[in-house]
């Protein structure tokens, strides 16, 4: 019998006692506890928090690849009305996830979709497209659980493609297609030595977050501080609990513009970590004493100073012009514990330049 | 196979196809009771459009083609280095026709196509005619990186009785003397082509849901049992399909002829059945509102002769607003100038390899038409301007993966053995001697 097969054998039920996986089985089932009640609409401390292993890291073709891992997760994925639990089978052996980054700018493409194919010994054990996703720990990553066959030595191969977002200057010239290919060490053991840190009760459900966690050797998905994006930055707002700080960079040039236009950036953002939260649909207009100047969409675009962010070319953006900014999706990234009831319900976000 | 007593007679059926080879033909001759009718003796009839299988075909009480069920597909290699002689036609033909002597040409007979790669053609001095656009394959989204199959030909078997279709392969490999009660000819496909690859297949309700555990990685109990792919939902829907004269090419010595794509796709059904729901499968196969609105039930069966596309809304406006966009809105947007749709599916689901996958085979009068269709599915001009990801909510992208890809000529029935590169004369003109 394989792990698998005693995994199937046993379901849902209790495995406490079951000869050589008792431990692993309590750990597990305490490791997804009940979610805290009353979960505000808003970013929250989670029930709990963990690390994370990385077993290697190449690079190729102008992108780094890291492999990490951790325990299963619960996670959600988005739908237009709400959102949907993934719960952790019981064949789920570990969440995996693939970070790859730009080795210029270690910027974290979220346009380019990694594909995993794990064998062994040449026979295959798991392919899939992993989610992008936001966890408070982690940042933006993308990831999904994985279902492997016990201890034992992997062959993880990440593909990526060409992207898909607009990209400006030197980063429009890498056009990816590439592939890692990880020899990767498994054990139960090596994976329970990963650190599990509880969030006291009277702490987890309320609003907060924890912080990133302190990756050496990889780069975080986080956008610039307000202070730090370039051009000049006339504001700050929040929606569904995501912050959106607003700048106008002198000159769209290199924003598909033209050097007398002006380009407006809206980068949204994680309270408290400063993630970047990708794959939205925003729009906007901008009225000047009544008459709007400006009604389309804000385009996302990856650039090496803006970072992560969505924006237009304008004529010109003038003092007292009111911006408002609608969100006609949140971000379509699954979540992790904690950013599930955050920016969903995003409404309109409207500034006085 | 090992044990067969207690296996139900539809399951081993399936595992035969897979498993092929005489003892399986002779295991299914035991458990299918059918009397398939031989073919005729005299094949002057048959249309020259190798293709044309629709008349010959069931369909279901909306008028939809029922695909056929058990699929054979042979990748052969032409022994020759250089062009072909005569001999061989005359062999290829030969075994064609030993074949089609023995089973009517029908649905629970034998359907069957020949076609031919670009790398076959290469060794004729003379390059395609212009009628026919028959391009190398290459990779088709910017996130893809498929191998090319490059064999010379693929003979493509298909039937709604599995013994049909191990009966006709065995043949064509000389292991059979007689076959359906006809005497087989001394000629072999397999004394012409070595074989390169054999890929298996199945399509039609309840056989993905029974083949589910010969592959791993489908969940165990998601395929619905009526489904007849393994995503679960209905497809080739009659208004969704191109006719078979918009895939046939009109002009030149391949008149009569096609053009066929054939991929690999791998599947992810784990994600799909486990991860996501049911309004998350709906709005990515189809669109977000069928899901919303409840238009499907079932495997689809309900919605007649097409997906109802139309009622849904245009694919930019459902990706700016709800994030989330269909396999069927995507690739409806090509479409020709009179509204049809540019490909003709002909794809089946299959376990070879032990994983859950589908052989995308499609018609088209030109691979381009092809092209155009996979550009509009992959909804790159979505992605830019949405929410949409190059793979997150963008139709099935997330759980398909595509690791094979090649292109072939399906020449007209009198030129599909080893044609030349550029036959004389008009292929409608063009007769073979009637054996």
């Amino acid at each position: 019998m394989n792990r698998r097969d005693v995994l199937r054998a046993v379901g849902g039920t209790s495995l406490i006692g079951l000869a050589g996986c008792a431990g692993l089985f309590e750990t597990r089932s305490a490791r997804a506890p009940p979610l805290p009640e009353n979960r505000p609409d808003a970013v929250y401390y989670p029930t709990h928090y963990e690390g994370m292993k990385m077993p290697g890291m190449k690079e190729q073709g102008g992108y780094r690849c890291a492999i990490t891992y951790s325990y299963a997760h619960r996670f959600w994925l988005m739908k237009p009305n709400g959102i949907t639990k993934v719960e952790i089978q019981p064949e789920d052996s570990i969440h995996l996830m693939p970070v790859v980054w730009e080795t210029q700018t270690g910027i974290i493409p979220p346009d380019i979709n990694p594909q995993l194919t794990i064998t062994q010994n040449g026979e295959s054990i798991d392919q899939f497209a992993p989610w992008p996703m936001l966890s408070q720990p982690m940042g933006f990553h993308f990831g999904d659980n994985a279902q492997l066959q016990g201890d034992g030595t992997y062959t993880v191969e990440v593909s990526i493609g060409g992207p898909s977002t607009r990209r400006t200057g030197s980063l429009a010239e890498n056009q990816g297609n590439t592939s890692f290919t990880f020899e990767f060490e498994f054990s139960e053991s090596t994976l329970n030595e990963i650190s599990y840190t509880d969030i006291p009760d009277d702490k987890e459900g309320t609003k907060g977050a924890v912080d990133l966690m302190d990756m050496e050797m990889l780069p975080n998905s986080q956008v610039p501080t307000p202070d730090a994006l370039p051009g000049d930055v006339r504001g700050s707002e929040t929606s569904g609990d995501a912050k959106f700080a607003i700048t106008v960079v002198e000159d769209a040039s290199r924003f598909g513009g033209d050097e007398e236009q002006k380009y407006l950036a809206v980068s949204p953002r994680t309270p408290y970590n400063r993630t970047m939260l990708p794959m939205m649909s925003l729009s906007a207009t901008l009225q000047r004493d009544g008459t709007s100047v400006f009604d389309g969409i804000l385009q996302a675009t990856i650039d090496s100073d803006l970072r992560y962010h969505y924006g237009t070319t304008v004529a010109d953006v003038l003092t007292g012009d009111e911006l408002t900014i609608t969100v006609d999706s949140p971000p379509q990234t699954a979540r992790h514990e904690g950013y599930e009831t955050a920016f969903v319900d995003m409404p309109d976000v409207q500034v006085t330049l | 196979m090992s044990d067969e007593r207690g296996i139900p007679r539809r399951e081993f059926l399936k595992s035969a196809i897979a498993i092929g080879g005489t003892a399986a033909f002779s295991a299914c001759l035991g458990r299918e009771e059918v009397d398939v009718p031989t073919g005729p003796d005299d094949l002057s009839s048959y249309p020259q459009r190798q293709h044309a299988w629709n008349e010959v075909l069931p369909r279901d009480d909306h008028g939809n083609i029922i695909a056929p069920s058990h699929r054979v597909l042979l990748y052969l290699n032409y022994r020759r280095d250089g062009q072909p002689n005569e001999d061989d036609r005359d062999q290829v033909e030969t075994a064609l026709r030993g074949i089609e002597h023995a089973y009517e040409r029908s649905g629970d007979g034998l359907l069957l196509t020949v076609s031919y790669s670009p790398a076959y053609f290469y060794r004729f001095d003379d390059s395609l005619p212009d009628d026919v656009d028959l391009p190398d394959p290459e990779a088709l989204a910017p996130f893809e990186e498929p191998e090319f199959d490059t064999p010379d030909a693929v003979v493509h078997l298909a039937s709604n009785t599995a013994q049909v279709v191990l009966g006709a392969e065995e043949a064509l490999k000389g292991n059979k003397s007689t076959l359906n009660g006809v005497d087989q000819p001394d000629a072999a496909l397999t004394d012409v082509f070595s074989l390169a690859d054999r890929r298996t297949g199945f399509i039609g309700d309840g056989l993905p849901a029974e083949n589910a555990d010969d592959a791993e990685g489908v969940p165990a109990d998601k395929v619905p049992e009526d489904a007849p792919l393994f995503m679960g939902f209905k497809s080739g829907f009659k208004k969704n399909q191109a006719s078979e004269d918009r895939v046939t090419i009109q002009s030149g010595p391949f008149a009569g002829g096609t053009t066929q794509h054939i991929s690999k796709l791998q599947l992810n059904l784990n994600q799909w059945y486990n991860q996501d729901d049911r309004w998350q499968r709906e709005a990515k196969m189809f669109c977000p509102y069928h899901a919303e609105n409840d238009v499907i039930e079932g495997a689809g069966d309900n919605l007649g002769t097409s997906s109802k596309i139309d009622d849904c809304q245009p694919t930019d406006e459902t990706a700016r607003e709800m994030g989330v966009v269909g396999h069927s809105q995507k690739s409806a947007r090509a479409r020709d100038d009179d509204d049809s749709p540019l490909i003709l599916r002909r794809d089946f689901d299959s376990t070879d390899g032990g994983a859950a996958s589908l052989h995308f085979l499609a018609l088209q009068r030109r691979i381009t038409d092809f092209v155009d269709t996979r550009e509009a599915m992959n909804g790159t001009d979505v992605t830019e301007q949405s929410a949409v990801g190059q793979r997150n909510n963008n139709g099935i992208l997330q759980y398909i993966r595509t690791e094979r890809r090649g292109n072939f000529l399906v020449p007209p029935r009198s030129l599909r053995a080893l044609p030349p590169g550029q036959p004389a004369g008009d292929a409608q003109e063009v007769t073979h001697e009637s054996s």
